[in-house]
């Protein structure tokens, strides 16, 4: 069964880029604009996982990862972003409990296979943990 | 005509010829009625090329004066028209090509109706006794000795008229004029608009109305080179108390200017240094667009689809070039260039960099408050916008945790072109707020210390004023005041 991924970029090209990459690699990806959205999204519905952006307008990146442990524990967020390999940005995000970190500036088929190697780590945890 | 009228007439010819100074009867036109000996003496003209003709055309017979010659019309038309006595001083060349300082009176004669019907004109050649009276004269030797062992100093004084009549001290070696060359030119020539920020006539409005004038400028010299210097200027009276010309001395500053303007172009490395995250972050999403996008259309057979996708590309390739334009701009090398400049378009310039200097972790608002048809002002661009950048690195620097920037621009009572940057960050403590104009002073880790000393630097270059409000834990405001230009008023100074 193909897996449900949420994509939270607040730039219109990037988005609507990584959605249709992520369609195309046979994931059924959804796509928003903001962490608020993204929020409500996860409320509502059920995600495998959520590729989400650093540098958001409004709540930043970091700030919707910690929301979003506060519920989903064990949700697997990837995070990604324009700025590349920021040793910083990753301890950050690490200590907030993403499952990886994904620079914008890698090749687009090392994004995706990325991608896929974290994706698939991610359920592997899960289904141990199971 | 009768023997004793006959009599009358030549002796008043002899009176008239022999009087030692210039004298010439115009009608209401200007033209020449009669003119005595030393009229013609002195133009080098006789009576049948005088006589009939329009005086100020006589006078002023080389082309390149009519700027002097529309003057003097003012001032005649002045005179006829309010019937009143005027004493003028001007330039004449004479026969042999030489400029020639006369005093003159001009009296408008009026008819039995008391309409004024002509002018009477004395002249009185003043070339000499000015030279013996300039105050270089009076200067004790032993003062003028040491004056003139000072090289990297100019000094000259211009009269009332804004002619120059003492050109001593370095100015001959700064200046490149001899004093032969310059004596009696109008100063207009050493303070070319376009060499320096203020004009010789706000200069001199100034020393008028504050007694003593400083300010940073640039000198023409005589090859069309543009010299930066400090220039003050003073007024000096005669003995009567009757204001009789204006002092100046300029210190020569292209060394310091020098040195100012690598620390200038390092300041800008450093400043976009600070911008290099941001920089790449906005490089890097239009790359991924493309790329990505190209990836996809490999395999995209429907033609409208493969449209949209190029579309797309490009559009963010335009992106990435409006971002690198910007980059070369700011950084390019560039000498010190003044000229009119509109202050909304210079803070528009800076902008596209600015963007970058977002904070992955912080939301920062930038908002923009741009007045309308602010009038222009005399300013090098590239160096107005190293300031506003620096303020603006400053503002976002000062908010880790976001907030908002203003940038407004507004007309500050019709003189100054004025430009507020507000923020909404931590503040400064009263304790640094002195010394934030200071060389090397920085409350930041990465800072150099110097962004806000150039700043300040630049900013009394262009004549202006930075300042500084701050309050802990509110936010700061840096407020800059550029004056605007002040028309040059021709006609006399």
């Amino acid at each position: 069964m193909a897996y449900k991924v949420l994509v939270v970029d607040d730039e219109d090209e990037v988005r609507s880029l990584l959605d249709d990459l992520l369609n195309r690699e046979g994931y059924l990806s959804q796509a928003c604009a903001s962490g608020e959205r993204a929020i409500e999204l996860l409320k509502k519905e059920r995600f495998d996982v959520v590729l989400l952006d650093i540098k958001l307008s409004g709540t930043s990146g970091l700030e919707v990862l910690k929301k979003i442990r506060e519920h989903h524990k064990e949700l697997p967020v990837i995070m990604i972003t324009g700025f590349g390999y920021d040793e910083d940005l990753i301890a950050k995000s690490k200590q907030l409990g993403c499952c990886g970190y994904i620079g914008k500036n890698m090749p687009v088929s090392q994004i995706l296979s990325t991608f896929k190697h974290l994706v698939k780590k991610a359920k592997e945890k899960e289904h141990h943990l199971k | 005509m009768s023997t004793a009228i006959k009599k009358n007439t030549e002796m008043m010819h002899k009176l008239l010829d022999n009087a030692g100074v210039i004298l010439i009867y115009l009608d209401r036109d200007k033209n020449i009625l009669f003119c005595n000996k030393k009229a013609m003496d002195i133009t080098g003209l006789n009576d049948g090329d005088i006589i009939g003709k329009n005086w100020l055309e006589v006078l002023f017979r080389d082309k390149s004066s009519v700027l002097k010659r529309d003057m003097l019309k003012a001032v005649m038309d002045e005179s006829m028209e309010l019937n009143r006595e005027k004493d003028f001083e001007g330039i004449i060349l004479d026969k042999d090509g030489h400029e020639r300082l006369i005093s003159w009176n001009l009296a408008p004669v009026q008819n039995d109706e008391d309409r004024v019907e002509g002018n009477i004109l004395i002249g009185q050649d003043i070339t000499e006794a000015r030279e013996k009276a300039s105050p270089s004269k009076n200067i004790d030797k032993t003062f003028k000795d040491i004056l003139s062992g000072i090289k990297e100093y100019a000094l000259y004084l211009i009269n009332p008229d804004g002619f120059i009549t003492y050109f001593g001290m370095g100015s001959e070696a700064m200046l490149g004029w001899s004093k032969r060359d310059i004596i009696f030119k109008h100063a207009g020539i050493l303070h070319s608009p376009g060499a320096s920020s203020v004009g010789l006539e706000s200069i001199l409005e100034n020393v008028r109305r504050l007694g003593k004038y400083e300010t940073e400028t640039g000198l023409v010299t005589k090859t069309g080179e543009a010299i930066p210097v400090i220039l003050t200027v003073n007024r000096f009276f005669d003995s009567g108390g009757k204001p009789s010309g204006y002092i100046f001395i300029a210190k020569d500053i292209t060394e310091r200017k020098k040195i100012e303007y690598q620390a200038f172009q390092a300041e800008k490395l450093a400043a976009l240094g600070q911008l290099s995250a941001g920089i790449a972050h906005e490089i890097n999403n239009p790359l991924l667009v493309i790329s990505g996008r190209a990836e996809l259309l490999k395999d995209e057979r429907d033609s409208q689809k493969l449209i949209k996708g190029l579309d797309l590309i490009d559009s963010q390739v335009q992106r990435i070039r409006k971002l690198v334009d910007a980059i070369l701009k700011f950084s390019h090398k560039k000498p010190a260039a003044f000229k009119e400049v509109e202050i909304n378009e210079v803070i528009e310039m800076v902008l596209p960099l600015i963007c970058c200097n977002a904070l992955p972790a912080a939301e920062i608002k930038i908002k923009k408050e741009f007045e309308k048809n602010i009038p222009r002002i005399n300013g090098d661009p590239h160096q107005l916008q190293e300031v506003f950048l620096n303020l603006l690195i400053n503002a976002y620097q000062s908010m880790p945790e976001g907030g908002t920037v203003t940038i407004s621009t507004s007309n500050f009572r019709d003189l100054y072109a004025q430009v507020r940057v507000r923020d909404t960050g931590t503040g400064i403590p009263a304790q640094h707020l002195k010394n934030i104009f200071m060389p090397f002073f920085s409350t930041k880790d990465c800072g150099t210390g110097l962004g806000l000393s150039i700043s300040h630097n630049i900013i009394k270059s262009h004549n202006g004023s930075i300042e500084v409000e701050s309050q802990v834990g509110r936010g700061s405001t840096f407020t800059v005041n550029l004056p605007f230009i002040q028309k040059e008023v021709a006609g006399g100074l």
